[in-house]
């Protein structure tokens, strides 16, 4: 079946039962989706799927035909001379430093990315409602909100331009 | 210089000329020029270090000499690290450490992962909140050498006097007539390499520049674009993925095992049945579990075990207690009585609790005939070695392990059992395997904090002051699993359960008293080992003494500190964290705080919470933390760690709990084992303290001072003592 993953077309042989997180890390070489717990509870797995968060642990290659998968690894936009720019929640993640191991990080950005998407001045409260499933072992979650609020504003100023 | 020096044992916190030993390529003193790295011809630079006197770790790094740097000729740097960066910002911290007195640009330094056999093999693994504190002093010795090593060969290069020559940002520099020579330059050019006698002074502090500078994280942006290598991530060509049967039990024996339908199901490479040992490898994880699930299996299971059991075997006074503090007379001063004539006792439980961290134990083995390479996730690769070694009855020189970034390791990652799995069966297919634990593995087939049980006692005279005090504790083994057998008789207590057990207050009488309790469940490592069950204890009593003499928790700890440095450190911190609380000040409405101070590790904290009951649920609002950790060496990075802590003492605090059932542990996945979520996390206010020149410990004391500090809060709120983690409000 064919997989759009991060603006690429893939094609993949494999089950239609098999779960996208391992298809991603496993087949195609995205490993930014951490594998966690398998059952959708910690969200390290998060990818976007047409936009909205998604368990991708739980996630059979059958419901995602024809979808748009973004991935960590498609959130900063490579430019034709090679030059990354990153993603505005990327860009307040690193202002912020908010990774200490970092393995949560992706499923947190995505969904952050996902919040600003539709929300671009979320408050405290919705920060923490889109969030709040996503755990971080490390404890970085006061940085988390932080960055996700500079992160609108970054996105803010990006629109003035 | 011999290397005879190189066995010397540690002696001394002093680095010498002696320690160190330019070891190249060439003969002698030579620099080998051209080592090829990525492509880049780099001329290796090793500076060896010699074990004596160096203030490593205990036990030290072993010999051969270390090599840190590599500077190529286009003057990028590199720092090969032996610790392991897990989170905590170590790679940063220590590079900033080593650039200081080289005198670089930071961004010049690149940091490497050194693996096993780099000369920088490291017996003692990342753990202990050491890395700094033990390399710290070595670091900037190392820099300084190189430095100077530099220098006297460009002037040798030039001819020019060596005291007419200074370096700035990684370049040697000389006024009238100019100079300016890149130290890549200067390596380029080198014919040998002269260890300077005596060895070069360290900077004043005065003239420190990266140190103590926040610097970015190195690690951070392969993290943010998702480039960064976990253990999980390593992908070898051909790598296949292997699963192994583990006990559904915590006394579980394999009986019987064999082959069952696995190997007809597809992608299957191999099944491997050996003694005690069940496992698969096929080209695909799924099907690797698919295989596993269709082998014949059969075990003994043991005994049914349940929860309450357990907690009697975890009590104070069964089997031998350890006395490991003893000042004065405690037993006949707590007779005696205080100003409530009766001594106050009060009993304290904590239970078992998970590491939890989100990525699993994983690790990948490539079995060869002409070595063993072993990536992995680990908090301890020279284990991970020895232990792979021994699996494959291979020598340990033929085994390398190139530890990877960590998702989380908190202790747990000292484990080895995925390596030695992966190595096992990368032997038996002939290919590199891959083991990615399941949760349920995760949890069950490592180790667990232990459960403890705290007796206090104590009394308190007219002044307010502690007169008596004894702190009797029960705790599963933490570091004794991982010593040789005979550890246990000979030290006769286990240390790591009885981290942060010793009563640090100024008292007289003072008496600490340990039991080990043997238990099913495998308990270990976790972060801070005993300290937050033990601060937990020791600093809710402190807070029941306070109350029972009518003085403000604050005010009594500040009356009882200790004597000396400690007392001093311990009143600046709780005096920091009051005041940026508004400890003293009425707090909002429905709301009280709670306050406790702890020293673990030559670090001093003191927290404050303050907390809410909302919907019968303990609700942390806010959180202030006044940490001393001594000299600080990148103060965003030390702010993490304290924020991080937090976090993880107020999961244990409100929410973390193992328990046994009919012989297994309950909880095999999250969800059942509850942590603490962003929703739950409060506002926090971190203040590093000025501690001097000496950087202490960062990475788990922090920790201490959380729980208490809520159960204080609550007690304020609500006169219910909570006694047992997690806090639960009647």
């Amino acid at each position: 079946m064919q997989l759009s993953v991060n603006g690429k077309s893939y094609t993949v042989d494999a089950g239609q039962d098999r779960m996208l997180l391992w298809v991603l890390r496993d087949e195609l070489g995205l490993t930014g989706a951490k594998f966690g717990c398998g059952i959708g509870q910690c969200g390290s797995c998060t990818v976007l799927i047409d936009g909205q968060p998604a368990r991708s642990c739980l996630t059979p290659l059958s419901t995602v035909a024809g979808k748009a998968i973004r991935t960590l690894e498609g959130l900063a936009q490579t430019a034709a001379d090679g030059s990354v720019k990153l993603h505005p929640v990327q860009q307040a993640f690193m202002d912020e430093q908010v990774h200490q191991c970092g393995y949560c990080q992706g499923g947190q950005m995505l969904t952050a990315a996902a919040l600003l998407a539709v929300n671009p001045k979320p408050t405290e409260a919705e920060i923490v409602a889109a969030m709040d499933g996503i755990y971080c072992r490390c404890g970085t979650y006061v940085r988390i909100k932080a960055a996700v609020g500079k992160a609108a504003e970054i996105m803010a100023q990006e629109g003035a331009k | 210089m011999s290397n005879k020096a190189i066995s010397e044992q540690p002696k001394r916190r002093r680095i010498s000329r002696r320690q160190f030993l330019i070891a190249a390529g060439g003969v002698g003193a030579a620099l080998a020029v051209g080592v090829p790295m990525v492509g880049v011809p780099f001329a290796r630079l090793k500076l060896a270090q010699f074990i004596e006197n160096t203030g490593g770790p205990p036990g030290g790094f072993k010999a051969p000499p270390m090599a840190w740097f590599e500077i190529s000729p286009d003057n990028r740097v590199r720092v090969f690290i032996p610790k392991v960066e897990m989170g905590q910002g170590i790679h940063t911290a220590l590079a900033q450490i080593a650039a200081e007195e080289l005198d670089v640009r930071w961004e010049q330094i690149e940091v490497r992962q050194a693996a096993t056999g780099q000369n920088l093999d490291d017996p003692v693994g990342t753990s202990a909140s050491n890395s700094i504190t033990s390399l710290y002093a070595i670091l900037r010795q190392v820099g300084a050498t190189v430095r100077a090593m530099l220098l006297a060969e460009a002037a040798r290069q030039t001819g020019r006097p060596l005291a007419d020559l200074t370096t700035r940002d990684g370049v040697v520099l000389a006024a009238g007539p100019a100079l300016s020579l890149t130290y890549g330059e200067i390596v380029s050019k080198a014919q040998g390499w002269k260890l300077p006698d005596p060895l070069p002074k360290l900077k004043p502090d005065s003239e420190l520049r990266t140190i103590g500078q926040p610097l970015p994280r190195v690690d951070l942006r392969a993290k943010v674009l998702g480039q960064a290598v976990f253990g999980i991530d390593v992908r070898l060509p051909g790598m296949a993925h292997g699963a192994v049967a583990h006990p559904p039990t915590l006394e579980g024996k394999l009986k019987r095992a064999g082959p069952g339908q696995a190997r007809t199901l597809p992608g299957v490479i191999a099944v491997v049945i050996e003694d005690d040992f069940a496992g698969v490898v096929a080209e695909r994880r799924d099907q690797a579990y698919a295989a596993l699930a269709a082998l014949e299996l059969e075990w003994e299971p043991g005994r049914a075990w349940q929860q309450a059991e357990l907690e009697a075997l975890v009590t104070v006074g069964r089997g031998n207690g350890v006395t490991i503090q003893d000042e004065g007379d405690a037993g006949a001063a707590l007779k005696a009585g205080g100003v409530n004539r009766q001594p106050i006792t009060a009993e304290y439980r904590t239970p078992f609790a998970y590491q939890a961290h989100l990525e699993p134990q994983t690790a990948v083995a490539d079995v060869r005939a002409d070595g063993v390479t072993v990536y992995a996730s680990t908090q301890a690769a020279v284990r991970v070695r020895g232990h792979v070694a021994k699996a494959l009855g291979r020598d340990e020189k033929d085994v390398v392990v190139q530890p990877a970034f960590l998702g989380g390791g908190f202790g747990h990652k000292v484990l080895t059992t995925a390596a030695v799995e992966a190595a096992r069966l990368s032997k038996a297919a002939g290919r590199p395997v891959q083991i990615v634990w399941n949760r349920a593995d995760d949890f069950t087939q490592g180790f667990l904090r232990p459960m403890t049980h705290h007796v206090l006692a104590g009394t308190v005279g007219a002044d307010g002051r502690i007169a008596a005090m004894e702190h009797r504790q029960a705790s599963g083994a933490v570091a004794l699993p991982f010593l040789p057998a005979i550890a246990g008789a000979v030290l006769g207590s286990d240390f790591g359960a009885w981290r942060g057990a010793m009563i640090p207050y100024n008292v007289a009488d003072k008496r600490t008293v340990a039991w080990v309790a043997k238990l099913p469940v495998p308990t270990g490592w976790w972060r801070g080992l005993g300290l937050l069950a033990n601060a937990f204890a020791l600093e809710s009593f402190m807070d029941e003494l306070a109350y029972a003499a009518k003085l403000d928790p604050l005010e009594f700890r500040l009356r009882n500190a200790p004597a000396g440095p400690l007392g001093e450190r311990m009143r600046a911190a709780l005096n920091a964290a009051a005041k940026a609380s508004g400890w003293g000040s009425a707090p909002p409405a429905g709301r009280a705080r709670g306050i406790a101070c702890t020293a673990d590790v030559g670090t001093v904290v003191a927290a404050v919470a303050e907390v809410a009951v909302e919907a019968g649920q303990i609700r942390v609002h806010r959180m202030t933390a006044a940490v001393d950790a001594g000299r600080i060496i990148n103060p965003d990075g030390a702010t993490a760690q304290v924020q991080g802590n937090i976090i993880m003492g107020l999961s244990s605090a409100l929410v973390e709990e193992a328990t046994v059932k009919d012989g297994s542990l309950a909880a095999l996945n999250f969800g059942a084992y509850r942590i603490l979520t962003m929703a739950a996390a409060p506002q926090t206010e971190v203040i590093l303290l000025d501690g001097g020149p000496e950087p202490r410990g960062m990475g788990e004391p922090p920790i201490a001072p959380i729980a208490p500090a809520v159960a204080n809060a609550v007690y304020a709120l609500t006169g219910q003592r909570l006694r047992r983690l997690p806090l639960r409000v009647g």
